[in-house]
């Protein structure tokens, strides 16, 4: 009859190499916090080279085109806020590729097997990029819209100020917005390079022709157009809603892909 | 105790996985055989609830793995050892998963060193070999040291040393008490590690034993310097006898022992002896002939 050994004794003839030593680490027993999930999503988003690219560009682009126009151009700028609103459009629009690489990435690397088997909650983890990606991109769209503003002070000469403050309200929550549309539309189509084609497809192509033909249709679904109309203290409402309809639409659209794609 | 009962997969008109029944108990190591496309990684990504199922279910002491707290901390899991960020390091990526496990960062050194990564830990995956890959995956799945391992190919891309290195870390593992599951498409990479093996086909379990029992001795295959003597000698034992295509001969059933004392008995010279065992291929199709 076989020596049977209890469950727990350590095996001593295995090699060190294939025993864990000592006794088990100290594990967590119960799910991760949703701090801990945004916190890792954080860290996902800016490990990778291509989202430290992004992050970067985010901040630095917007800066240095409103530096180049500001000292190139003889034009007077009349008010600070038009240059404040498209410098965050152009922000928003290279956030959303960070957004996207949130979730599309994931599927294009195939890492969504590890984080769905660690976390197979995936409405949880969803929510997690979401709120890690809308974070950042509040606050790489602030850094930006301060970098502009004071660029503009520089540079700018014999401007209005007036409507400053809301300006970069708006354009530090178009970050957010437009960081969390591409999580929605990466999420939605699990593939980088369609979520993005698609994305700016419609925003730089699409859009912009049917504003030429039928512009109030334009402006009922343009999120670049609402952008610019909030900051520059137009009428809130109608952009507010462009802006939620976006957001809405690809958020849901990447929860039903989220909950039902099999990662094969 | 891990119960997989019906497990069913169909896409389309087409099964894939049908009706996988089996049980895995602790202190075991089960390989989970057969050829590429016969089901093994569909039921392994049903039963962590990647994949669907289309009817049974797959139960972790009880509860279904989306069911599990912290999965981490029961199930370690490797199926694609490519599935990885490339731009990554080795270390930095084990540190995501230590986080969302929730384990001390200084358990992500332990287990480089376990697998041998601790050099390669600061240079991006994408420079990795796919040994190291697997090696790296086998990382991950061990930060919480969980009872029970998963492991879909784990020996593709390792080298002998690996093969053997991975064998000591999984027989070591069931010795503590732990359950293991790992799949392949070659038997000579499990042989020696499992316990029980679980043979699939076309979807379908067809064998499920010990490893004894499903590969025992088949035989012996014999060699003389006058093949008909010895073939006569052999036959008038009682022993059927099969010409190889090698010239070899081929005595199913029998003992190398036995066909020797036949041959001494006839005084005939051998020049090669030895046991054949049914190869894992073999046994496959007659198990998957029969049904």
């Amino acid at each position: 009859m076989a020596t049977v050994l209890p469950a727990d004794l350590p095996a001593r003839g295995a090699p060190p190499a294939a025993s864990p030593p000592g006794a088990r680490p100290p594990v967590r027993s119960g799910a991760p916090s949703v701090a801990t999930l945004v916190g890792v999503e954080i860290r996902k988003s800016l490990s990778t080279r291509s989202g430290r690219s992004l992050a970067a560009a985010a901040t630095l682009l917007a800066p240095a085109a409103t530096a180049l126009i500001a000292s190139a151009s003889t034009e007077e700028l009349g008010s600070v806020t038009g240059p404040i609103g498209v410098m965050g459009m152009l922000t928003g629009l290279v956030l959303v590729a960070l957004g996207v690489l949130s979730t599309a990435g994931e599927w294009s690397h195939r890492t969504v097997q590890t984080t769905y088997l660690l976390v197979p909650r995936r409405g949880r983890v969803l929510a997690a990029k979401a709120a890690a990606v809308g974070l950042l991109g509040a606050v790489l769209a602030a850094v930006s819209a301060a970098l502009v503003t004071g660029a503009l002070a520089l540079l700018a000469g014999d401007v209005s100020w007036d409507g400053t403050g809301r300006a970069l309200g708006v354009v530090v929550a178009a970050g957010a917005v437009f960081a969390l549309v591409g999580t929605g539309f990466g999420a939605a189509l699990a593939n980088t390079p369609a979520a993005l084609t698609s994305f700016y497809l419609v925003v730089l192509g699409v859009l912009p022709l049917v504003r030429t033909f039928k512009p109030e249709v334009g402006s009922r679904l343009d999120p670049a157009e609402a952008v610019l109309t909030l900051a520059q203290g137009g009428t809130p409402t109608q952009s507010l809603l462009v802006l939620a309809g976006w957001l809405g639409v690809s958020l849901a659209a990447g929860a039903v892909v989220t909950r039902r794609r099999a990662v094969a | 105790m891990i119960e997989v009962s019906g497990l069913t997969k169909q896409y389309g008109a087409r099964t894939v996985v049908d009706d996988v029944s089996f049980t895995l108990e602790p202190g075991t190591v089960t390989g989970f055989l057969g050829p590429n496309g016969a089901g093994k990684t569909t039921t392994m990504r049903m039963m962590t609830g990647l994949v669907p199922a289309t009817a049974g279910s797959a139960s972790f002491d009880g509860r279904a793995y989306p069911g599990l707290p912290n999965p981490g901390a029961v199930v370690g899991t490797l199926l694609d050892a490519s599935a990885v960020h490339p731009g990554r390091t080795g270390r930095t990526h084990l540190r995501l998963l230590a986080s969302v496990v929730g384990v001390p960062a200084a358990r992500v050194e332990e287990v480089l060193g376990m697998v041998g990564l601790t050099a390669a830990a600061g240079r991006r995956i994408g420079g990795y070999s796919l040994g190291m890959r697997q090696r790296l995956g086998i990382a991950g799945a061990l930060l919480a040291d969980p009872p029970v391992l998963v492991f879909d190919e784990p020996a593709n891309g390792l080298d002998p040393e690996g093969i053997r290195w991975m064998r000591d870390l999984l027989r070591g593992h069931a010795a503590r008490g732990g359950t293991v599951l790992l799949s392949s498409h070659l038997l000579g990479e499990v042989e020696s590690t499992v316990d029980r093996l679980l043979v699939i086909g076309a979807g379908r379990v067809v064998a499920d034993g010990p490893v004894g029992d499903l590969l025992g001795g088949d035989g012996a295959a014999v060699r003389a310097t006058d093949p008909a003597a010895l073939a006569r000698a052999l036959e008038t034992a009682g022993f059927h006898v099969q010409h190889g295509s090698d010239g070899a001969l081929v005595a199913p059933g029998a003992e190398p022992g036995q066909v020797g004392a036949v041959a001494a008995a006839a005084g005939l010279v051998l020049t090669d002896l030895r046991p054949v065992r049914r190869g894992i291929e073999d046994l496959f199709f007659q198990l998957t002939a029969a049904t």
